[in-house]
């Protein structure tokens, strides 16, 4: 499994097989700390920035990726 | 003499400033009576709520004052102490400059009830400055800036009682802050290298970490506003926050070392705004600090603002600064948006103390 989703997955604290695309965040404790988590999960795995309101606004974890794949570069 | 800007690294780079001749003497922190422990908050939180912050925050105890008690009460403390280790005379004293974001009263500025209260000489210069989390690193700016121009002696105070401005149902911030208090001795000193200094603001941030009511835009709460949020309490948006820090630290610490020509592995510690452990973890990274080179002491303090810099020098860097030369490099970053960043050669320190009521 690799880095981002294993940090994902202890960041909601499921195991590495349940993150998929449509894993739904909300029922997940979507919360301020789990923002600040995948902020610095993408920056570690990606090097790249989120906004955090608009990674507060997504819905599923495919929304997560397609924000990472539209960021600007740490 | 006369400075010039150090010229930028690159060409959307910030710029830089060196300020010779300035040395820090001493430093005292103050922190107040009550020390609370994660379990004071169960109550109100639930432990599952404690737990899952603390793993984030890092605060395991923090200190607030007692009702009627202030920043400047605490920096009366520290700075009555520090003036007795360094053998000053009160009228020895050029100037007083007290950073916070919790003053006595609207006016006059706090910094002029001190004066009055350390009995300072009337020549002796006395304002505020309004900053938090950057607040200590303009500080040391403005008393360098002093001392080029003339100033001999400079005491520096920055403190925080943040304890009064959170809600205390807000699981985000009333984990995370601490109160303290803390006095700064400066001096001319033609023998001291220069200090590199590196500053910067971005007021887009404003709204992310703000008490809207309380000034003179909103004195009191707005009867237009809705919801639950009280606007006299700090608001925080802490990804919003995070995501600026990431931005703003480590470009801010490259810049100040390549204008001051050091190498990462040279300083001997990054003493950085204690804003939240997790947080810190990260920067460490980015920095590619080491351990030894990367202090933290948010777990026994919490988040003191403007205190936090002073707090470390007096704690877990105090024996190292008072025995041996040491290379510092001290940033803070946060409300406004606001940063700044000092690197500095110190000669051991008079004193290096922390003062628990």
């Amino acid at each position: 499994m690799d880095e981002f989703t294993s940090g994902l997955a202890e960041i909601f604290e499921v195991d590495d097989s349940e993150i998929s695309p449509d894993f739904d965040l909300e029922s997940h404790n979507w919360d301020s700390l789990a923002i600040v988590s995948v902020i610095a999960l993408v920056d570690s795995c990606f090097g790249k920035l989120l906004n955090g309101k608009a990674l507060a606004a997504c819905r599923t974890v495919s929304d997560i990726q397609a924000l990472t794949n539209q960021a600007e570069a740490a | 003499m006369t400075f010039q800007p150090l010229k930028s690294p690159t060409a959307s780079g910030s710029p830089g400033y060196a300020l010779p001749a300035v040395r820090m003497r001493g430093v005292v922190s103050v922190t107040p009576e009550r020390r609370l422990t994660n379990a004071d908050f169960v109550e109100r939180f639930g432990e599952d709520v404690v737990r899952d912050v603390t793993k984030m925050v890092g605060v395991e105890t923090r200190y607030w004052v007692p009702p009627g008690q202030t920043t400047s009460d605490l920096c009366l403390i520290a700075g009555e102490r520090l003036l007795k280790q360094l053998d000053w005379a009160p009228d020895s004293v050029d100037a007083l400059i007290f950073v916070s974001q919790t003053p006595d009263q609207r006016l006059p500025a706090t910094a002029c009830v001190l004066h009055s209260r350390l009995g300072l000489a009337p020549h002796c210069q006395a304002f505020d400055v309004g900053l938090g989390c950057s607040g200590y690193v303009y500080g040391l700016w403005l008393a360098s800036t002093l001392i080029t121009a003339g100033c001999a002696r400079v005491l520096l105070m920055a403190g925080e009682t943040s304890s009064l401005l959170i809600d205390p149902d807000e699981r985000g911030t009333a984990l995370l802050f601490g109160d303290a208090g803390t006095a700064t001795a400066l001096e001319r000193d033609d023998a001291a290298p220069a200090t590199t200094f590196v500053l910067g603001t971005d007021g887009g941030g404003a709204g992310n970490l703000i008490v809207p009511a309380g000034g003179f835009r909103e004195p009191v709460q707005d009867p237009r506003r809705t919801g639950p949020f009280n606007p006299e309490h700090l608001f925080m948006d802490g990804g919003e926050v995070f995501a600026f820090t990431l931005r703003a630290v480590p470009r801010l610490v490259a810049e100040t070392l390549a204008h001051a020509g050091c190498a990462v592995d040279e300083v001997d510690a990054f003493v950085l705004h204690q804003a939240n452990r997790f947080m810190l973890t990260h920067l460490f990274k980015k920095i590619g600090a080491k351990p030894e080179q990367a202090p933290i002491n948010i777990d026994r303090f919490g988040n003191t603002s403007s205190a936090t810099l002073p707090l470390l020098l007096t704690t877990d860097l105090a024996e190292r600064l008072t025995t041996a030369p040491a290379k510092i490099a001290l940033v803070g970053f946060g409300v406004g948006y606001s940063w700044g960043a000092a690197l500095m050669q110190t000669e051991p320190l008079a004193c290096a103390e922390t003062l628990y009521l």
